[in-house]
């Protein structure tokens, strides 16, 4: 196993994870207006840091290096592809956690603000990249279009990040990544907040390494057929 | 190689036509389409702006007349009253100016004097200052503050 290998960022996200849940669950105060409601503080900013910023981030710069000559490579379209899967997992775990922080907070389990609705049409972009791949059966064809579809889409994050700020949203503004620099969050809450965003990213990475790792073994294995079906017609020629 | 499977060697399927893929890319990309304007028909165009505030609808309150919106403020402290169907209390603006809200439904659960709010509701008449709302939302703020039962508010405003 070296250094870096995936078990490595596996078996750190589970401690960081592991730790916040503790210190979300039981060592941290409620908060003074939400109560014990405020927990979800703890999973739902880090979920949606990875989904908007970390694996959406990933795979439309993997997109935009496939798209440069002197870094176009397969591997690169490989790197884009699985890190827009493991985004549509977690813009889905994004929606989920809000919503299930909305229904006792707002009153409502979903609101069409313009944070809300953004972040929703991020998630149909990222199934529309899905399908644009299975469209195009040519490696080369699929590749280039979905990495011009990828780095098209990325338009909307920036709208989602500023959405609190340029229109009134129900959607609270930032605690954390604030226009002053200012953080809105009191003491151990937030560091607690903070090791959920390192634990969430590890995990981003070893499910990355784990899925970049599936998707080239399944390559070689198509590659290995073709070549074993290519050698035996040949045999059958020479024979 | 070391699989013992054997290879596939019945005549293989004409690679796919490149006019194939673009007509999948084209449907795909029309189905997006579909989609996202679904969203946005929903969302955005409606209501990129979610609320009015209530020193809004002050200054625009000959335009809104009775219509349907969301009105924004805070609770004012000392004026709820629970009902049988919902709640009444007075929703202030960051100026002098309110409106009396009765809302009919069971308010959130955080729903409290001093915290912000959003009534979807309308006027009662168009020079009514009552807002007769239909939901009450809760507007949390972005700043999270331990529970601490010796906590007081310093003169600045700040919370120690």
């Amino acid at each position: 196993m070296t250094r870096w290998s995936p078990r490595w960022w596996g078996w750190i996200s589970v401690v960081l994870l592991a730790f916040t849940a503790v210190m979300g669950l039981w060592v941290t105060p409620p908060d003074q207006v939400q109560g014990d409601l405020v927990r979800l503080l703890y999973i739902h900013p880090a979920i949606a840091w990875v989904a908007l910023y970390v694996s959406f981030g990933t795979a439309v710069v993997a997109a935009g290096l496939y798209l440069w000559p002197r870094t176009r490579s397969e591997g690169m379209d490989r790197v884009s592809y699985c890190a827009m899967e493991i985004s549509v997992l977690f813009i889905a775990l994004t929606l989920v956690t809000g919503s299930i922080w909305g229904r006792p907070t707002w009153g409502v389990w979903w609101a069409w603000d313009a944070r809300l609705t953004s972040t929703a049409i991020l998630g149909v972009f990222e199934v529309a990249y899905l399908a644009l791949r299975r469209a195009n059966e040519d490696a080369e064809l699929r590749a280039r279009r979905s990495a011009v579809f990828a780095l098209l889409t990325a338009v909307n994050v920036p709208i989602i990040h500023f959405s609190v700020i340029w229109w009134k949203t129900l959607h609270q503004g930032a605690s954390v990544l604030t226009s002053t620099g200012a953080l809105n969050v009191h003491g151990s809450m937030l560091w607690t907040m903070l090791v959920s965003f390192v634990g969430f990213t590890t995990l981003f990475v070893w499910l990355l390494l784990r899925r970049v790792a599936l998707e080239s073994s399944r390559d070689e294995r198509r590659r290995a057929r073709l070549d074993a079906a290519l050698d035996l017609r040949r045999r059958e020629g020479v024979g | 190689m070391t699989t013992t499977e054997q290879p596939d060697l019945h005549p293989a399927a004409p690679p796919p036509s490149r006019s194939r893929s673009t007509r999948r890319t084209v449907l795909v990309i029309v189905l997006l389409l579909i989609a996202v304007g679904a969203l946005l028909s929903q969302g955005l165009l409606k209501s990129l702006n979610y609320f009015v505030t209530v020193d809004e609808a002050w200054t625009q309150r000959p335009h809104l007349g009775t219509s349907t919106l969301r009105l924004e403020g805070v609770v004012e402290p000392g004026t709820i009253e629970r009902t049988s169907t919902g709640a009444s209390f007075y929703i202030e603006g960051s100026g002098t100016h309110r409106y009396f809200v009765t809302a009919a439904g069971s308010p959130p659960q955080l729903f409290q004097a001093n915290i912000p709010v959003v009534v979807v509701g309308h006027f009662a008449s168009s020079s009514s200052p009552d807002f007769l709302g239909s939901q009450i939302m809760v507007k949390h703020s972005s700043t999270y503050i331990a529970q601490h039962p010796g906590r007081v508010k310093a003169p600045n405003g700040t919370v120690r």
